[in-house]
């Protein structure tokens, strides 16, 4: 049996994507030890879809988002081979002066701790007016009017009277608010949400996500929602990665990434939901935590935990291929494709892993 | 409205820290081993004499039973609330003690003025450099610097400046360098520094302002004089604001607002002078307002190794004298502007700090 036939298709689509990462990797280096904290990362995300990445704590999500935005910082860096194209231009390439200019009137970005994300010591309305001078030139009446706009079009009453008010006075949810805002005043095509909903409790969670929803619908927007909560994810996103140790062990729409998980590291997320299941049997969680990568992957990393494991999987590196019916579903795993017997299913790893032609590049071309 | 009320209180709640500075400084100096009748006298003097003195000094009625320390001391406080500060005992006997202190205080504030600028101008830029270079060799010599010149306590600085700086010293050609200058001792040129001629004499309105003309060499002599003894008075304040600062620099630059304001396009020089300088600015106003005390209170250590004609030398001599209205008078100038700039320093919090508000019950 060929390999090709499980070659995955990414190229779904006629358009070009919005953002199209590939090979991503970012790594940061003391002293003391190297640490891969994004390590071949591709995605694409196209104009008006919102595509998750969850993950646990340390799985690499907010580095992926940092890198976009080029905010990664010494000791840590963007590796050389890491691509990241945003309407046809190559990011990796740009010098700071231009990265400004992508930032905000590009790609905006919301952080998770709106208590944090604000200026304590400026008002609410002149941080709005700064991100629409830089952005969008607009100044002195022109801004305040539009300010005002904003804040009411995510939700703010009283917007007026708001703007001249500090984030000490706005209510967590309300300041979450104001941060859409003043990213929304960046006119972005794409917004990174890195756990925007996480630090707020669930009313406000779901009705922020709903703001989210009919911003997108709005302004066509494109969004990145980075989270670890499996719910939010079935909530908003369109397509899902679930990234494990900063590396994506599987892709798929939202339906089938719930109905029809294939890797062993997403059933284990999704079982370990709470839900019906959980009351009758108890929750079922996943041992031990998440490895910190500080090789190249030479093995499945999630190995150690996972129930399926076998002997194959500490000593290849499983590399992306087809699982679904439908397309656009794939995962990392030795145990697939299922079609194939154990030996071959090594083998098929083994051959793309180390001819260096995993699927991404193959996509590039 | 809310300041004025705010301030109404603080002076309000200022009154028993007056009152307990100047109760103990009584204490000290009416209790005290120190005898001014015989400091005055000498050791030859007649019974006549001391009796004599002693009444004029209000330590005895006339009729020779001894003033209640009580009265003496609700004697003293009410001249020091109505400014009556009586004359000096000893330091210049039967000079008025303002006239001594007005006479004293151009030194000192020379000097504190120049310990302000020199700390604020190395250590302000010397912290927001380190911590914006954090972890670099660039840093470590800077907040190095810091921690060095923090370290260095005064007394010995001093000596060692005056040491290295004087005739013999291994900096010695500092005196002859562009302007002949001594390092010891309080030039003349201290008091001459302006002439009497106006910038804006015989212009209207303007002539009211009285800018004088400075005298330019006497101003020279007075710069290069004072920075010895300004740069070690300073020492502290720049090493703590080296220290300060640069925490400060790093603790913003670092934070969530930031890393959003990024995220928006914000360019890294706007940053650091829009979002990082006056979040920066929140810890280090209390190191600068303690500094300012520097302006007044001077240091009785810096200025007796300078040999400065200050405020702080004539406080330390005026405590050995007994001169008990000098000290009196100085202690209370030093409460005063003590609690002046620590209420000044709490209103300018809230001008910084909007999460800072003066109210009691605010929401």
């Amino acid at each position: 049996m060929s390999g090709e036939q499980f070659e995955p298709d990414f190229s779904r689509r006629e358009e070009e994507p919005l953002l199209s990462v590939r090979n991503l990797q970012t790594a940061f280096f003391t002293d003391r030890e190297t640490i891969r904290a994004v390590d071949d990362v591709s995605f694409d995300i196209y104009r008006g879809e919102t595509v998750g990445i969850v993950g646990e704590s340390g799985s690499g999500k907010s580095v992926t988002a940092r890198s976009i935005m080029g905010l990664i910082e010494s000791p840590g860096r963007v590796l050389e081979g890491s691509s990241i194209r945003f309407k046809g231009q190559e990011l990796t390439d740009y010098s700071d002066a231009q990265y400004r200019e992508i930032r905000g009137s590009g790609i905006g970005m919301v952080f998770q701790d709106p208590q944090q994300s604000l200026n304590p010591v400026y008002t609410v309305g002149n941080q709005i007016r700064e991100a629409l001078r830089i952005n969008r030139d607009i100044t002195g009446q022109e801004a305040v009017e539009e300010a005002t706009d904003l804040l009411e079009s995510v939700g703010i009453p009283d917007a007026k009277r708001r703007l001249d008010e500090y984030p000490h006075e706005f209510s967590g949810g309300m300041r979450q608010r104001a941060v859409i805002a003043m990213m929304l005043a960046c006119e972005p095509d794409l917004l990174i949400a890195d756990e925007p909903t996480t630090a707020l409790d669930v009313t406000i969670q779901a009705q922020i996500l709903d703001l989210l929803k009919d911003i997108q619908e709005e302004r066509d927007l494109a969004i990145l929602f980075i989270t670890h909560d499996m719910g939010v994810i079935a909530d908003i996103s369109d397509r899902v990665n679930v990234m494990y140790a900063g590396q994506i062990v599987e892709k798929a729409s939202v339906e089938n990434i719930f109905e029809r998980p294939e890797h062993p590291y997403t059933r284990a997320l999704i079982e370990s939901i709470p839900g019906e299941h959980s009351r009758k049997e108890g929750l079922n969680t996943i041992d031990g935590e998440v490895p910190t990568p500080h090789e190249p992957a030479d093995h499945c990393r999630f190995a150690p935990r996972c129930p399926e494991a076998f002997g194959a999987c500490s000593e290849v590196a499983p590399v992306h291929v087809d699982v679904g019916e439908t397309i656009e579903h794939t995962a990392a795993c030795l145990l697939y494709p299922e079609a194939m017997t154990e030996a071959d299913r090594v083998e098929h790893h083994r051959a793309r892993g180390t001819t260096g032609e995993s699927e991404t590049e193959r996509d590039t071309k | 409205m809310n300041r004025l009320l705010y301030l109404g209180k603080r002076l309000l709640l200022a009154v028993p820290v007056f009152l307990f500075g100047i109760t103990m400084s009584f204490l000290i100096m009416y209790r005290g081993p120190i005898d001014p009748v015989l400091n005055i006298l000498g050791q030859d003097a007649t019974p006549a004499d001391v009796r004599q003195l002693k009444i004029a000094l209000g330590i005895i009625y006339p009729d020779g039973t001894p003033v209640p320390l009580w009265s003496q001391y609700f004697k003293v406080v009410t001249d020091l609330v109505t400014l009556d500060f009586g004359q000096s005992w000893i330091i210049q006997r039967g000079t008025a003690v303002t006239d001594l202190i007005l006479n004293r205080m151009p030194a000192t504030l020379w000097l504190g003025f120049w310990s302000v600028v020199i700390a604020l101008a190395f250590g302000i830029p010397g912290g927001l450099y380190a911590g914006l270079r954090a972890n670099t060799w660039r840093d470590y010599i800077t907040s190095g610097g810091g921690i060095i010149w923090r370290a260095m306590p005064n007394f010995w600085l001093a000596v060692m400046f005056v040491g290295v700086l004087s005739a013999g010293g291994a900096l010695s050609f500092y005196q002859d360098l562009l302007i002949q200058t001594d390092v010891i001792g309080t030039p003349d040129a201290l008091g001459n520094m302006f002439g009497s001629a106006h910038v804006f004499a015989g212009v209207p309105l303007l002539e009211a302002l009285w800018i004088p003309i400075p005298n330019l060499e006497n101003l020279a002599i007075a710069v290069k004089w004072i920075f010895p003894a300004a740069l070690v008075l300073g020492s502290a304040s720049m090493g703590n604001e080296i220290r300060i600062g640069r925490t400060a620099v790093l603790e913003s630059i670092n934070s969530k607002y930031v890393q959003t304001a990024k995220a928006k396009g914000v360019s890294g020089r706007r940053i650091v002078t829009k979002h990082v300088g006056r979040n920066a600015l929140i810890p280090l106003l209390p190191v600068i307002m303690g500094e300012f005390y520097l302006l007044i209170g001077g240091s009785v250590l810096v200025e007796k190794v300078f040999s400065i004609r200050g405020l702080g030398n004539m406080f330390f001599r005026g405590m050995l004298g007994p001169d008990i209205p000098l000290v009196m008078a100085l202690v209370f100038l030093f409460i005063v502007v003590n609690i002046t700039l620590n209420i000044s320093q709490d209103i300018l919090y809230t001008f910084i700090d909007p999460r800072i508000t003066l109210e009691d019950t605010e929401r």
